[in-house]
């Protein structure tokens, strides 16, 4: 046989192979969606960004974990002390963590919301998004997944921090602890899932009508406090016979309204409460909030394209 | 034609395809029975401002619907399968497209995966892609200190990057200075190595000179013209323009076997012998036209464009 030509370039190496043709694999719609949802993640996360981009998305989410790190120590401290301390009362467990956290939690979701959404349409790149085998449906699908899948774990990490730290210090034993407290595997997300469903679509709602991040991330904030204020005072004041209703308008309300509810603790001092409300209400105000908003911002971006 | 399956073509089947193609938005009309077929290779897209050729690129990329008729590329009808399409479709904007925060190897990149390339491969196309383009030592670069023509060539990367069939360049060489333009039509002129076909708007007619071999002229949402740019063949070209109407002289010439193209006045005749001027003679003496100006087939693609609107016009 004679000898392969090959051989005797096999010293050579090649340096660069140039511009081919693909012959390969396409992963079509899904691959595509797949690829927004790793990109916004990347973006809100300041991943592949310049430092600067990633101080303010770390700055909370150090917040949140240092909060549940501090009060695992704080767990640990207490157990090891000669007396017996009964902490839970005076620091904030599973559904107390979620108070202690909220406005952090608000500011990280006024701040992703904007950043997933405003970007791509204040720089021309969705014209790039919708050249690809990507429909309007498919982007916002893909952003809302990936906003939720920021803030829920935001929201979750920390917990599951939490759980497992009060595990390992708990008295009856690491496994004993986990196995007595599984309804924690089901409130905690739910009452996070909540939160995100009342944060995240007002937020993905102001993100897509405003067109600088900044403002958009006040805006989130100001609207949800804005409005606790607004109900607040026809509560105080009383000025009309409707009032009671008004009470709906604290948004920033109703998720921790729904939360006591899933935790089964006694009602805290909400305004929708405080007017006479069930926590059912809260919840059809925060389901009626994210229907709105997913309409609202499909009409925006049907309108856009 | 417009009918047939993905991927059975002869070579020479249009690549894109339009009948009776109409386009309103609102009272404002667009496009108007526009009937175009545009073969494989580089083609120029032609026209003024609001002539129509935006529209015509979003409507191949079925990003908006037609009012009317029918818009198929590779014979595929868009209202059929645009995401299916658009897999093997580039786009390159005329506007901004870039996030600024990005480096261009992770925007190449990504713009690969949006059309489907798995993330390892796009990565590795991304590279090769930057480096035809001029960019390869740039490409950790955050896009936001990109100069204006360095700007220029990632969005062209990303258009390529998946290796599409086809390529829309909606005013490609836009802002940029004498050098870079030249440069980025070195680069769209290697595309036919690469067996890409490219439809190239541009209101720069000496860049598709430069550069295409078939050109599409729009006008007010009316296609002027759609014809090579360079008529094939090896005889002589000769231009004839006439003081009246241009039609005896087209009859005659074509009674003699000649193929005759022209726009407004202007009679344009691919002769097969070695001396075409005798047989434009002997056809304008058949004819009985006048001639205004005569010569070999040297006009400037703008006097061919301002020939046809003037025609157009009335």
């Amino acid at each position: 046989m004679a000898e392969s030509p090959v051989s005797s370039h096999d010293s050579a190496i090649i340096l660069d192979r140039g511009y081919r043709s693909y012959h390969g694999p396409r992963t079509g719609r899904r691959g595509a969606m797949a690829a927004v949802v790793k990109e916004g993640y990347r973006r809100v996360l300041g991943l592949r960004r310049k430092a600067k981009r990633k101080l303010f998305p770390w700055t909370l989410i150090a917040l949140a974990l240092g909060s549940a790190a501090v009060l695992v120590a704080i767990e640990w401290v207490s157990s090891s002390l000669p007396i017996s301390l009964d902490t839970s009362d005076l620091f904030p467990r599973y559904s107390g963590y979620f108070d202690f956290i909220s406005n952090v939690a608000l500011l990280f979701a006024a701040f992703a919301g904007p950043q997933l959404l405003v970007p791509d349409r204040t720089q021309g790149v969705l014209n790039v998004y919708f050249s690809r085998p990507l429909g309007v449906r498919d982007y916002l699908v893909a952003k809302a997944a990936t906003f939720a899948a920021v803030i829920l774990s935001f929201w979750l990490v920390p917990q599951i921090l939490l759980h497992l730290g009060y595990a390992a210090l708990s008295p009856a034993g690491f496994l004993s602890y986990l196995g007595g407290t599984t309804d924690i595997l089901w409130k905690v997300p739910a009452a996070a899932l909540v939160y995100f469903a009342m944060h995240g679509s007002l937020a993905f709602l102001v993100a897509s009508f405003v067109n600088r991040v900044g403002a958009a991330a006040a805006g989130i904030v100001a609207v949800l406090l804005g409005l606790n204020l607004v109900a607040l005072l026809f509560q105080e004041v009383g000025l009309a016979p409707g009032t009671k209703w008004t009470s709906l308008l604290a948004l920033e309300q109703h998720p921790r309204f729904v939360r006591d509810w899933i935790f089964d603790l006694e009602a805290s001092i909400t305004i929708p409460a405080q007017a006479g409300f069930g926590p059912e209400a809260s919840l059809m105000v925060v389901i009626g909030c994210a229907v709105v908003s997913v309409l609202l911002v499909g009409w925006r971006y049907r309108r856009l394209t | 034609m417009i009918d047939g399956p993905t991927g059975q073509r002869h070579a020479d089947s249009p690549i894109i395809e339009t009948r009776d193609l109409h386009k309103h938005f609102g009272q404002v009309r667009a496009l108007a029975g526009v009937d175009l077929k545009v073969p494989p290779g580089i083609t120029g897209l032609v026209g003024a401002n609001g002539a129509g050729k935006t529209t015509l690129i979003r409507l191949l990329l079925g990003l908006t619907a037609p009012t009317s008729g029918e818009v198929a590329v590779f014979g595929t009808p868009v209202s059929r399968d645009a995401a299916g399409l658009r897999a093997r479709i580039g786009y390159m904007p005329e506007g901004r497209c870039l996030p600024l925060d990005q480096t261009a190897a992770d925007f190449v990149a990504y713009a690969a995966e949006l059309a489907g390339i798995p993330p390892a491969e796009a990565r590795r196309r991304a590279s090769e892609t930057l480096f035809l383009v001029g960019l390869h030592e740039e490409r950790f670069r955050y896009l936001g200190d990109f100069s204006t023509g360095m700007q220029q060539r990632v969005k062209l990367a990303q258009s390529i990057v998946h290796d599409p069939r086809l390529v829309l360049l909606d005013e490609p060489a836009s802002g940029l200075d004498p050098a870079g333009r030249d440069q980025m039509l070195e680069v769209i002129d290697r595309f036919r190595g690469f067996g890409m076909n490219v439809l190239f708007s541009s209101h720069l007619l000496e860049d598709i000179e430069q550069t295409c071999d078939w050109v599409v002229m729009l006008d007010g949402g009316r296609l002027l013209r759609s014809a090579p740019l360079d008529p094939p063949g090896d005889g002589t070209a000769v231009s004839v323009e006439v003081f009246d109407d241009p039609l005896p002289l087209v009859a005659a010439l074509t009674a003699r076997g000649i193929e005759v193209t022209y726009a407004g006045r202007v009679v344009t005749a691919m002769s097969s012998s070695e001396d075409g001027f005798v047989e434009v003679r002997d056809a304008l003496a058949a004819s009985g036209s006048s001639v205004r100006a005569m010569g070999t087939d040297l006009r400037s693609l703008e006097d061919v464009f301002m020939a046809a609107t003037k025609e157009s016009n009335g």
